[in-house]
């Protein structure tokens, strides 16, 4: 009975001193902190922080200094938890959605001949241009869609429009777009003009009855804010500034131009 | 000489520790996603099995068979193969950082596999030698990657083809590894040991 | 004897119907001059060429429209005298942005041309005279690829040239433009080849015709024998398609690889398309820009199909109008040939250097198709001529692991169609593999 007890500990004891021995030699120093900033991370692993998913950010931020508000899906929340743990300030960046800037759905922009092809922006973009009579506008293939790691973007009508409570800003959406339709804009601005259009007046007509001709009425009705210029024949809205007078949403003849603060 | 041949033979194809003596399943699904994660895998487990067996088979003969208490032979048993696993890992974290992180959970499951437990407990049944046994040892290891490693190339191409929904991920996974099997009984026959 | 039966066979390819009764046995005719011609800028592979002219100018025939605009590029010239009506941005074959030079041609003269100054033997001149006479006169490959010929004739140091080889296969179905140029003009092309041999210092030259061209075998080398010129052989090659693909005549004739994204100047030889030998002609010794071609106007959509020599800034519309018009049911009309060609949605495009094909294609032509997925069938692998694995790829790509795909060599893929035709779950394997090398090219370089 003895012996058994014995055998068996002195075993024990003799793989417990050779394990002991190998991690004394074979030790990797490796900062803690690192694992347990990666459990403050939300571990979507989406990359909009600019790094290699969580881990790397965690890494980035205890050994590299790296900025504590990068997380895009954690949003200030986790910026505060990283602060608190990290023992610094940071303040939280604006938190961000994508918006397709385009309306042209199947009712008001035309399409140039059949295709029949692979169901994605990207290889319809090489067949003749896409299908789509309006070189600038949305497809509508859903390769944005696909992509999107919290199915924000839906498809109406051929065109895509992103639901902004969902979107957590982690731009595939934009590296997918083959038109580079889809830009990053604060939630907080709520007017947009959903056009991309390059083109005179005239000609997107022809293809878009919702396209941008180019009026500039919205510039002079927000000529005092300066939040709306001309680039081309495209109107832009400046997203460093507030858009003040919403009265250019029924004023815009083509009706290309939305407040989402009215949903 | 021979013996070893049909030893090594008949480890590898015809009872193939995962396919046909269905041992060490957990790893095998569970490390079957990418081709580099499934042959580091299978070098860990290689390296494992090859030690176990031969300090098992020592540990047997001149500790458990000379005191008489063959009965401690799954736990004297599990004591090394978790020591040596352990072993393992901290060797991987040190030299071979991003493999170590691949493999993650699946690297201390080693030890509750039952391959490796299964493999020195059949070399005792056996009743082989040392050379046998380490040979034997050595020999389902291979198996068991060779298992591995085809099973990661038809995972990741089925994966790839798009299967329908109710089919996706481990569903189509195991249906595939019953038709691997299958495939395997074929060798059935092939060596009379 | 100069006609020998080339014996390296080549992995893969098909047979598609070919379809070139439609329009093989007519001589070639000339489309009176269009109203308006639409003269794009962007006719070769390369940069496109800067307008030298503006809105409201006079232009004479001949007289250069555009200018070369670097190394890789070619002048465009006015196919004839008329005023500028305007320089727009357009849609080329491709879908492509392209700038369109508008030539308003009413009321002038055919005699209303810039001085040519042709040249009775060109042997006495020297091969740099000649080199120049090819890149003044904007000659570049009409084959379809576009390329600048004056760039391909000079190959850089330490690469010469052993073998040229004139590509006369003419694979793709349906046209007819290069057969008729061998039958019709047999001179202007072997001194065309006698010429780029001058340039190139080359003694062995080739003209290679598939064996479904007996006629032009024979015109061809009656011709060659009648005026012992002893360094001319005619290579004869089995007919399919892509026998007419650079690489794969290379290897057809001479057993060389070119290796993977290499140049065939790299084993030593040269190809040359037979319209651009024959323009190489017309630069050198008429001293005429490159400003028409014979194109096929074909397919069972069109009610007189047969071959037309047609300024460049052609619009469509015109060559239909031309042969007939169309017949009821076309449902496709395509650019170039049926397998590399590009469809087209409207008849305003106007034809360029590289122009060689038009067709209007009815319904039992062309297929719509569901496509399913891959059976693995290996149908595809066993079709492709670059020795590649289409199931794989397109696996690939439709997961969108495009570096794998990379891995598995679709930059070689030359995008000729071989296993789309063949697969039999109807996948758009060639549409795959753009979109992964468009992907693969917008990515930084490493």
């Amino acid at each position: 009975m003895i012996e058994t007890v014995l055998a068996i500990t002195c075993i024990g004891f003799g793989c417990s001193f050779a394990l002991a021995i190998a991690a004394k030699f074979f030790a990797v120093k490796e900062d803690p902190k690192i694992g347990e900033v990666n459990d403050l991370l939300p571990g979507a692993n989406c990359g909009a922080c600019g790094y290699a998913g969580c881990m790397d950010y965690a890494k980035a931020v205890v050994s590299d200094d790296a900025e504590l508000n990068l997380c895009a899906p954690g949003g200030s929340d986790v910026t505060a938890s990283l602060c608190e743990y990290l023992g610094k300030t940071a303040e939280a960046a604006e938190k961000q959605v994508a918006i397709v800037l385009c309306m042209g759905t199947d009712d008001v922009a035309k399409r140039r001949f059949d295709y029949n092809g692979i169901a994605d922006c990207r290889s319809a973009h090489l067949v003749g241009g896409g299908d789509k009579a309006c070189t600038y506008g949305c497809l509508g293939y859903s390769s944005c869609a696909t992509v999107c790691p919290t199915n924000a973007i839906e498809m109406i009508n051929g065109v895509a429009k992103v639901h902004p409570e969902l979107c957590i800003a982690c731009g595939k959406c934009i590296s997918a777009c083959p038109r580079n339709l889809i830009k990053l804009v604060p939630e907080k601005n709520t007017v947009h003009i959903l056009c991309s259009s390059k083109d005179k007046g005239p000609v997107v007509r022809k293809v878009c009855t919702s396209g941008c001709i180019g009026c500039t009425m919205c510039v002079r009705l927000t000529k005092e804010e300066e939040s709306i210029s001309m680039d081309g024949f495209l109107a832009k809205i400046d997203y460093t500034k507030e858009v003040q007078n919403k009265a250019i949403v029924e004023k815009c003849p083509p009706k290309c131009i939305i407040d989402t603060s009215n949903n | 000489m021979i013996k070893l041949i049909l030893i090594v033979i008949s480890a590898v194809l015809v009872n193939n520790f995962v396919l046909s003596r269905f041992l060490g399943i957990c790893p095998f699904l569970g490390v079957s996603k990418k081709t580099s994660t499934a042959l580091g895998m299978s070098g860990a487990v290689v390296f494992v099995m090859t030690l176990a067996s031969a300090v098992t088979w020592l540990v047997q003969t001149y500790v458990l068979d000379k005191l008489g208490i063959g009965y401690m032979q799954t736990i004297a048993f599990i004591l090394i193969i978790a020591s040596l696993v352990q072993l393992v890992e901290i060797v991987l974290k040190k030299f071979l950082p991003s493999l170590h992180a691949a493999l993650g959970i699946f690297l201390p499951l080693i030890t509750t596999n039952c391959a490796v437990l299964g493999m020195a407990v059949l070399s005792i049944q056996n009743k082989y030698t040392f050379v046998e046994t380490v040979v034997f040892g050595f020999a389902s290891s291979l198996g068991f990657a060779l298992a591995l490693v085809l099973f990661t190339g038809l995972r990741e191409k089925i994966d790839r083809s798009n299967p329908p929904k109710a089919f996706k991920g481990v569903a189509i996974a195991l249906i595939t590894a019953a038709l691997l099997s299958m495939a395997f009984m074929g060798f059935s026959g092939l060596v009379k040991i | 004897m100069n006609i020998f039966k080339a014996k390296f066979k080549i992995h893969g390819g098909v047979h598609p119907k070919y379809r070139k009764e439609l329009a093989r046995n007519e001589e070639t005719k000339k489309l009176p001059l269009p109203k308006i011609l639409r003269i794009s800028t962007t006719q070769h592979l390369g940069a496109p060429s800067k307008p030298v002219v503006k809105k409201g100018d006079y232009v004479k025939k001949y007289q250069l429209l555009a200018e070369a605009a670097g190394f890789i590029s070619a002048p465009v010239h006015s196919p004839a005298a008329g005023t500028i009506k305007d320089i727009v941005a357009g849609t080329g074959a491709t879908g492509a942005p392209i700038t369109e030079i508008i030539l308003d041609t009413n009321n002038t003269s055919d005699e209303d041309l810039v001085g040519v100054f042709p040249t009775n033997d060109w042997n006495t001149l020297s091969p740099e005279t000649i080199l120049n006479r090819v890149r003044e006169a904007g000659v570049v490959g009409a084959g379809g690829a576009g390329f600048p010929t004056y760039v391909k004739l000079s190959p850089p140091p330490g690469k010469e040239i052993q073998t040229l080889i004139i590509n006369g296969a003419e694979c793709e179905p349906y046209l007819t433009a290069d057969y008729r140029l061998m039958m019709e003009h047999p001179k202007c092309l072997v001194e065309g080849i006698q010429i780029i041999c001058k340039v190139l210092n080359v003694q062995d030259a080739h003209i290679a015709i598939e064996d479904n061209k007996p006629e032009a075998i024979e015109i061809l080398s009656k011709y060659v024998e009648e005026n012992s010129i002893p360094n001319i052989k005619i290579a004869t090659l089995p007919t399919f398609y892509p026998q007419g693909a650079e690489k794969q005549q290379i290897f057809a004739v001479t057993g060389k690889q070119v290796p993977s994204g290499g140049l065939p100047s790299e084993v030593g030889v040269l190809v040359e398309n037979t319209g651009t030998t024959v323009a190489i002609y017309d630069a050198v010794v008429k001293d005429l820009p490159f400003i028409e071609r014979t194109t096929t106007v074909s397919g069972y959509g069109i009610e007189n199909p047969s071959n037309v020599i047609a300024p460049i800034g052609t619009p469509y519309q015109d060559l239909i109008d031309f042969c007939g018009g169309p017949k009821d049911g076309v449902k496709k009309i395509i650019s170039g040939g049926p397998m590399m060609g590009f469809a087209q949605a409207t008849a305003e495009t106007t034809t360029t250097k590289t122009t060689s094909g038009l067709l209007l294609l009815t319904a039992k032509e062309i297929s719509q198709y569901e496509s399913a997925p891959c059976i693995s069938c290996g149908r595809c692998i066993a079709a492709c001529p670059m020795n590649l694995m289409p199931a794989e790829l397109s696996q690939f790509c439709e997961a969108e692991d495009f570096e794998s795909a990379a891995e598995h060599r679709v930059m070689d893929c030359m995008e000729c169609g071989c296993c789309a035709f063949s697969c039999p779950a109807h996948r758009p394997l060639v549409q795959h593999f753009r979109t992964a090398k468009a992907f693969l090219r917008a990515q930084p370089k490493k």
